[in-house]
């Protein structure tokens, strides 16, 4: 019965190195040592069995112990039990191991089916009337640190030709981003996403919906890409207050920059900036607002003449856009997993210069073309799955503001996983038919996907 | 000119009231913690020396703290950030320590407090393909359920506020030693109450519980969830049904965060109990504190399952 003071001994051993271990010690080189002790234990313990069996069986015949045997086979399913979780933690190890140096990728990837019924000419679109089945866009994510000083990030983006159907390659993003600048300082250089208004600088398949708002299509050309350098600056109040400010040559990813010309001048860059707040209005409610400008001064040719249905041409000469937003949310904070109602509204207007470069029977000169355009939606989150919501937008040409549209999209979404997502949604678009555009009715079938790395960035909030 | 030059000072003078509201006047270490456990942790370690502030409630989802901007400016002014690790808080705290632009706080800093560095973790994935669900690659990060485990959690936060305020070691390593004695002492008594449940079998909504179950004895035996963060399917919940059926499965746990329809009716189909339990403190009424929050857990297992 020496056997019981030695486990006694072995199971204090095993605990304080446990304890030590964890202190001091790497959770994988605590389990090894755990290991190489309790074997060593083991095998003394089968050195003491078998003595003491031989010493018994010499005194009087009679079988092994069985509580000796059963201690030795409870340590030896206890060593079993360490070998296999240093194996798992070791394996952990490994996979990350050569991955160190490397950044995190991710691919999204997008489908987007729909049926209208006018075709591309009535509709103004790119995409046909009609069936279309639209890849629209795969999305290769990178981001890593730089050095201790910065990360980096960059986006590419294939993307379907609408004419050729062929794949076309573009960066969309590809940014240096400051973390150790004093003041609560951020700085962004390189090619990304400056931030104006709510939805702006998300991208596709980011929306809470399948296609972007006309209005920011309208007036800042899609996603508010640009060529350039933004700081943002975290106001040290005890309440969040954000101001962001950039330069950059070219302003919203389907719109050309200025033309350089001979020699560029500073007049001729973008220039933004946002100022944006938040309120907790009881732990479930939240709202925030923001407001945006942005100011070309000088945007002589950008995009080339622009000819008007009646003939007459223009030449944009100053791009100024003003922009208010506001969210009001509801995120029960017990299942917001599984509920939740988001209010988000944005209204722009556009304020640009022309000048009518040639003129078929009007006045020649410059002038302003103010232009309104809003967007709300409403999203509800009934399950942890389960989404449905509907889109109101309103916008007047930029260039000609009795020329308006209407849209109304209801639509649904089926997350089957946060990586997984199907969205189904009808628009239906008034047009006023100034331009000769026609009213449309529209299904979109919007599937998209996420392989790999996936962050939870701060936009997505 | 007169009048430029008052209302200059006028600004001058709002802008810096307006700052000097921002400044801190105290000299409290500002910490701020992910979870309600932590908090109580830190509190109970820094007592006066220190001013804490939880992200979560104690209803939230562990993974699923809301990311609320009024948090930023919190965090912009913390000294330490005392979190889980392991992954649990991904889907919120990175990008909240980005937003917060507090060089002191970001991974690998002094501030940067991670009490999972000492633990051994369970159910460490072998791939971390998402066909697994939304794995945690570092392995199951709920060890705080198991109060030995979070005692280690206890210590790294002693640690962390030692290193950053070594003036004060004596009061903190003293207000330790005394949080962890009375964590002991209900550890046994904890135990003692547990071991009539020891070889209970029981599900859970998610994968919250292994180190619990291995703390106390327990088999824990299945989840709710397809794979961690999906949804039942119908043909799982069935399987689930039949397996507690045939291995005559009495319990099933509920997080209160997950509702209550699908847990309700395994039960009901199974013939097992359902019970509510928190795994944080402030998942329920009247858990407040990590003590409070187990004292609560162990007793109503045994009550549901009787002795």
């Amino acid at each position: 019965m020496k056997i019981f003071p030695s486990l006694l001994c072995l199971i204090i051993g095993a605990t304080t190195t446990v304890s030590y271990a964890q202190k001091s010690e790497s959770p994988l080189d605590s389990l090894k040592q755990q290991i190489q002790l309790l074997q060593q234990q083991v095998n003394d313990l089968k050195k003491g069995i078998s003595a003491s069996d031989m010493a018994k069986t010499a005194a009087a015949p009679s079988a092994p112990s069985a509580v000796d045997q059963k201690s030795v086979r409870d340590l030896e399913e206890r060593i079993e039990e360490l070998t296999e979780k240093v194996n798992s933690i070791s394996g952990a190890q490994k996979q990350s191991k050569p991955n160190e140096f490397n950044p995190s990728i991710g691919l999204v990837g997008e489908l987007v089916t729909s049926y209208r019924t006018q075709g591309k000419v009535e509709t103004g679109s790119d995409r046909p009337g009609g069936i279309d089945i639209n890849a629209r866009s795969v999305e290769l994510n990178v981001a890593a640190s730089v050095d201790p000083f910065a990360k980096g990030y960059a986006v590419i983006n294939a993307s379907a030709d609408p004419v050729t159907g062929e794949a076309t390659m573009g960066i969309e993003e590809a940014a240096l981003q400051t973390n150790s600048l004093p003041w609560n300082l951020e700085l962004k250089a390189g090619r990304f996403f400056g931030e104006f208004g709510r939805l702006g600088y998300i991208h596709d398949h980011e929306l809470p919906f399948v296609n972007r708002p006309l209005v920011l299509d309208e007036y800042i050309g899609g996603e508010s890409r640009s060529d350039g350098f933004q700081i943002n600056w975290l106001i040290p109040l005890p309440q969040y207050v954000s101001l962001s400010a950039g330069a950059g040559d070219g302003f919203g990813g389907d719109i050309p920059p200025s033309n350089p010309g001979d020699i560029r001048q500073f007049d001729e860059l973008n220039y933004w900036g946002r100022l944006s707040t938040y309120f907790d209005l009881t732990p479930d409610w939240q709202a925030e607002m923001g407001v945006s400008g942005l100011y070309n001064p000088r945007t002589e040719d950008r995009g080339g003449v622009l000819v008007q249905p009646d003939g007459s041409t223009l030449t944009e000469k100053k791009r100024r856009l003003v922009g208010a937003d506001f969210s009001l949310k509801w995120v029960p904070l017990r299942n917001n997993q599984f509920q939740s109602l988001t209010w988000g509204t944005e209204a722009l207007y556009s304020d640009n210069v022309y000048r009518d470069s040639v003129s078929a029977g009007s006045i020649m000169g410059e002038d302003s073309v103010g232009a309104w355009g809003v967007y709300s939606y409403l999203t509800y989150k009934f399950s942890r799955e389960w989404s449905a919501g509907f889109l109101y937008e309103w916008v007047q040409n930029n260039l000609n503001a009795h020329d308006q549209t209407a849209q109304y999209s209801p639509y649904i979404t089926w997350a089957l996983s946060h990586w997984n997502q199907l969205r189904l949604q009808y628009t239906h678009t008034e047009s006023n038919h100034v331009l000769g555009l026609s009213n449309d009715d529209a299904v979109y079938m919007q599937w998209s996907w996420i392989i790999g790395s996936h962050s939870h960035g701060w936009q997505q909030r | 000119m007169k009048n430029a030059i008052r209302l200059l000072t006028t600004i001058c003078l709002v802008v810096a009231a307006l700052f000097g509201a921002a400044l801190p006047v105290q000299a409290k270490v500002r910490v701020v913690t992910t979870l309600t456990d932590l908090a109580d942790f830190t509190r109970e370690v820094g007592k006066d020396l220190v001013d804490v502030r939880s992200l979560a409630t104690g209803v939230e989802d562990t993974h699923g703290v809301p990311m609320k901007p009024s948090f930023v400016p919190v965090l912009n002014r913390a000294d330490l950030v005392v979190l889980v690790g392991f992954d649990c808080e991904h889907a919120f705290l990175p990008a909240l320590l980005e937003a917060s632009k507090n060089p002191r706080i970001q991974v690998g800093h002094q501030g940067y407090v991670d009490c999972a560095r000492n633990i051994v973790p369970v159910d460490v994935p072998k791939t971390t393909d998402h066909s697994g669900g939304d794995v945690h690659p570092y392995g199951n990060p709920h060890y705080m359920l198991d109060p030995v485990l979070a005692e280690t959690a206890v210590k790294e936060i002693c640690e962390a506020l030692v290193a950053f305020d070594p003036k004060d070691r004596a009061v903190f390593e003293r207000n330790r030693d005394t949080y962890l004695a009375e964590l002991d002492t209900k550890i046994v008594a904890w135990r003692e109450k547990m071991k009539p449940l020891k070889g209970l079998q029981f599900v859970s909504y998610h994968e919250h519980w292994p180190y619990f179950a291995d703390r106390f004895g327990l088999r824990y035996v299945g989840t709710i969830e397809l794979k961690p963060g999906i949804d039942p399917t119908p043909r799982h919940i069935e399987e689930l049904i039949s397996m507690m059926k045939a291995d005559h499965v009495p319990l099933v746990v509920r997080e209160p965060q997950f509702p209550e329809k699908v847990p309700r009716l395994i039960a009901e189909k199974a013939g097992a109990k359902l019970v509510t339990l928190p795994i944080m403190p402030g998942g329920v009424a009247q858990t407040d504190t990590y003590i409070e929050m187990m004292d609560y857990i162990v007793s109503t297992m045994v009550d549901a399952v009787g002795k």
